[in-house]
């Protein structure tokens, strides 16, 4: 399913890389409680690929982007990330997600810190950059998502667009890679959108491998490499925007994209 | 060459032998009087009562026994320098036989230098004077003084004596002399007349116990400034820590900590650690015992204040570190706590003033507090009037902190639910770039 563009590109940055899955979920469950959320889902998603995830609330697509760095603990099944098990035991989940960078839907900037600090902090402590490597880091990704010139401005002082993209810096900072967008312009005002899709157009086009959990039909269609559906706790369709778009197979994607549209 | 002729020579060495002699066999001083004492009243009003202070007026006796044999004329006596007279001062001399008064006529002469007293008739041997001059100041500067003693023999032989016994000087503090001025003027004492008001604001008393209660307030604080930064924040930060731990058994610890720490009386616990620990043979000085007793206590306090500020940060700021890579213990130090640290200078600034005003539960075990300087000058003075300025010390302290952490409490809750903290020079353009927003 990888786009020949993207794996060109990945093959620049990585020389040598293989054409090995960068995230591979294998039958994953998961429960809260009495409720099962995830009920045997299987995706795998390739370097420099762009998945967009779609489905109704409730369909279970966050809980498994949460998955992936763990944030939720999968009840059963298997996720690997490049050559790791993350649902082995002792695995080193700090280092995993150093490696998977995230951006929520509440965007979860640290309110106390300016946007370059919120984007210098993981890299200090995480990646032990030092402080100047970092700052120059983070006014680049900062500089990359538009926000040059907010640099030093506190997360309550900007809009929502403006922090989602510092969010989007921040993760993009430690050198992921796998992007993971939970809903990532769904807290925002319609004309502030447009911003972080574009910010996010621009990543899928430099070849970052994405995962993205959203609504924005037009943003699947335009920069997906692969979309897939889920309902009711697995995916029930997956394949091209046109095919997945244009000529769903199931009922469920039909009725589900007849509503949206 | 002869200077002296022979029959002087004689009588010059005749004389010299005499010299000898008599100074061998005669004690050193012939002196015809015999200072037996010199004092001066003390003159503080405050409660140093037996202090004799500079620069305020008292009386200076001094009293002398004429000697076997002799008789005294006259007295001189020399004040030290610096010595000055107040309105009223006066001499008032006295010639006493055993505890006879007896009546000799004198004339006397007084001024800041000295006093003379001249008696018209020649008081004998055996007899006691006793010079008494009243409203006299000595210098105001702390030291020991004498009086110097010349006295004149029903011969017209005049004689100086040596220094006479010291008057030990205290100076004057400011206090002093203005509760000294205070206590004399008609106003105040027509509104100590008032009982309600001498009893509980007696102004000579609120001038008098303001600097020493001063140092009372000055230890009262250090024994929250220590014992709270020191001791109650650290350990109230680690309780909170294992209050929230993931391990049952550290929880359990630390409630029961907690618990019983905020479910105990202070008072109690004072008595327990001051009279309990010397038992076990444990002898800690009483300041470092009250630090310690103060900053435990309250630390089991500021560990739920910390926890639950630490539990209203939004699991998205625990979410977003974790999906950074950032440990646990990363993850609290730079971006949790410094979140909390907000959030909870409001209830810690309560929790800090409710510790400084519990200070003065440590009367109760001897510790010489604020609250310990106001029950001893009271004790002494039978006023209450130092138990209000003691209030007032307090007041200082707690009504500004009030107001403190009432403005910390508004500015956080006119931030956008709490997560907004702006250094004070940000305020306004943060202000002004949120309108723009809005806007646009």
């Amino acid at each position: 399913m990888t786009s020949a563009k993207a794996t060109e590109q990945i093959q620049q940055r990585t020389p040598g890389a293989t054409a090995k899955p960068v995230v591979r979920i294998i039958d994953l469950h998961k429960s809260f409680g009495k409720l099962e959320v995830l009920k045997g889902v299987n995706i795998e998603v390739d370097r420099g690929e762009v998945v967009v995830v779609l489905g109704p609330s409730g369909s279970g697509k966050s809980t498994m982007l949460r998955c992936i760095n763990l944030l939720e603990k999968p009840t059963s099944g298997q996720i690997w990330f490049e050559d790791t098990c993350l649902t082995a035991p002792k695995v080193d989940v700090n280092k995993v997600r150093e490696h998977i960078g995230m951006v929520f839907q509440q965007f979860n900037l640290f309110p106390h810190l300016s946007a370059k600090k919120n984007v210098m902090l993981a890299q200090t402590q995480v990646l032990k950059r030092s402080k100047a490597d970092a700052e120059r880091i983070a006014v680049e990704q900062l500089t990359r998502v538009g926000l040059a010139e907010r640099v030093d401005y506190k997360p309550s002082q900007l809009s929502g667009g403006q922090q989602q993209r510092v969010a989007i810096a921040r993760a993009l900072a430690m050198d992921p890679h796998v992007m993971l967008f939970d809903e990532a312009t769904s807290a925002l005002d319609p004309e502030l959108v447009r911003d972080v899709l574009d910010v996010m157009k621009d990543l899928a086009r430099q070849g970052t491998t994405m995962i993205v959990v959203t609504h924005e039909m037009g943003f699947a269609r335009d920069v997906a490499d692969r979309v897939i559906f889920m309902e009711g706790g697995v995916v029930v369709e997956e394949g091209t925007p046109e095919a997945v778009f244009d000529h769903p197979q199931h009922q469920r994607t039909k009725e589900f994209l007849g509503h949206i549209s | 060459m002869r200077l002296f002729s022979k029959p002087l020579f004689k009588f010059f060495l005749f004389a010299l032998v005499l010299a000898t002699l008599s100074a061998l066999l005669s004690p050193p001083q012939a002196d015809a009087l015999t200072v037996s004492s010199t004092t001066a009243q003390p003159n503080s009003t405050s409660s140093n009562s037996s202090a004799v202070i500079g620069g305020t007026p008292t009386r200076i006796t001094w009293e002398g026994t004429v000697d076997k044999g002799e008789q005294v004329k006259s007295l001189d006596l020399v004040f030290p320098a610096g010595c000055s007279l107040a309105d009223g001062a006066d001499v008032k001399v006295t010639v006493l036989h055993g505890l006879d008064r007896m009546a000799y006529l004198e004339q006397d002469q007084l001024d800041a230098q000295h006093v003379s007293v001249d008696f018209a008739k020649a008081v004998p041997s055996g007899m006691l004077i006793r010079v008494e001059v009243h409203e006299i100041s000595l210098p105001n500067v702390a030291g020991d003084y004498q009086l110097e003693t010349n006295y004149t023999d029903a011969n017209g032989k005049s004689a100086a004596l040596g220094p006479t016994q010291n008057i030990t000087v205290q100076t004057v503090s400011w206090s002093d002399q203005l509760s000294d001025w205070l206590s004399q003027q008609g106003w105040v004492q027509a509104w100590n007349s008032v009982l309600f008001l001498n009893i509980f604001f007696n102004p000579v008393q609120i001038v008098a116990s303001l600097p020493q209660l001063f140092f009372g307030w000055l230890r009262s604080l250090g024994i929250v400034l220590i014992g709270f930064p020191i001791i109650a924040i650290p350990i109230g930060l680690l309780v909170s820590f294992l209050r929230m731990s993931k391990l049952k058994v550290l929880r359990f610890i630390s409630s029961i900590y907690v618990n019983l720490i905020r479910g105990t009386p202070l008072f109690l616990q004072i008595y327990i650690f001051f009279f309990g620990l010397p038992y076990l043979g444990i002898n800690i000085p009483n300041y470092v015992l009250s630090f310690l007793v103060m900053g435990l206590n309250s630390s089991a306090y500021l560990a739920e204040i910390f926890r639950g500020g630490i539990e209203s940060i939004n699991k998205g700021q625990f979410e977003a570190a974790a999906s950074l890579g950032m440990s646990r213990m990363q993850t609290m130090f730079r971006v949790i706590i410094p979140q909390t640290v907000r959030r909870v200078i409001p209830t810690a600034t309560s929790e800090f003033i409710l510790l400084y005003k519990d200070t003065s539960l440590l009367a109760a075990v001897g510790v010489m507090e604020q609250m310990m300087f106001a029950k001893n000058i009271v004790a002494s003075t039978g006023n209450m009037t130092p138990y209000i300025v003691s209030a007032l010390y307090y007041l200082v302290v707690t009504l500004p902190l009030t107001r403190f952490s009432r403005n910390m409490e508004k500015r956080l809750a006119d931030g956008e639910g709490g997560n907004e903290a702006k250094e004070k020079k940000h305020r306004l353009r943060a202000l002004f770039t949120r309108k723009q927003e809005v806007a646009a």
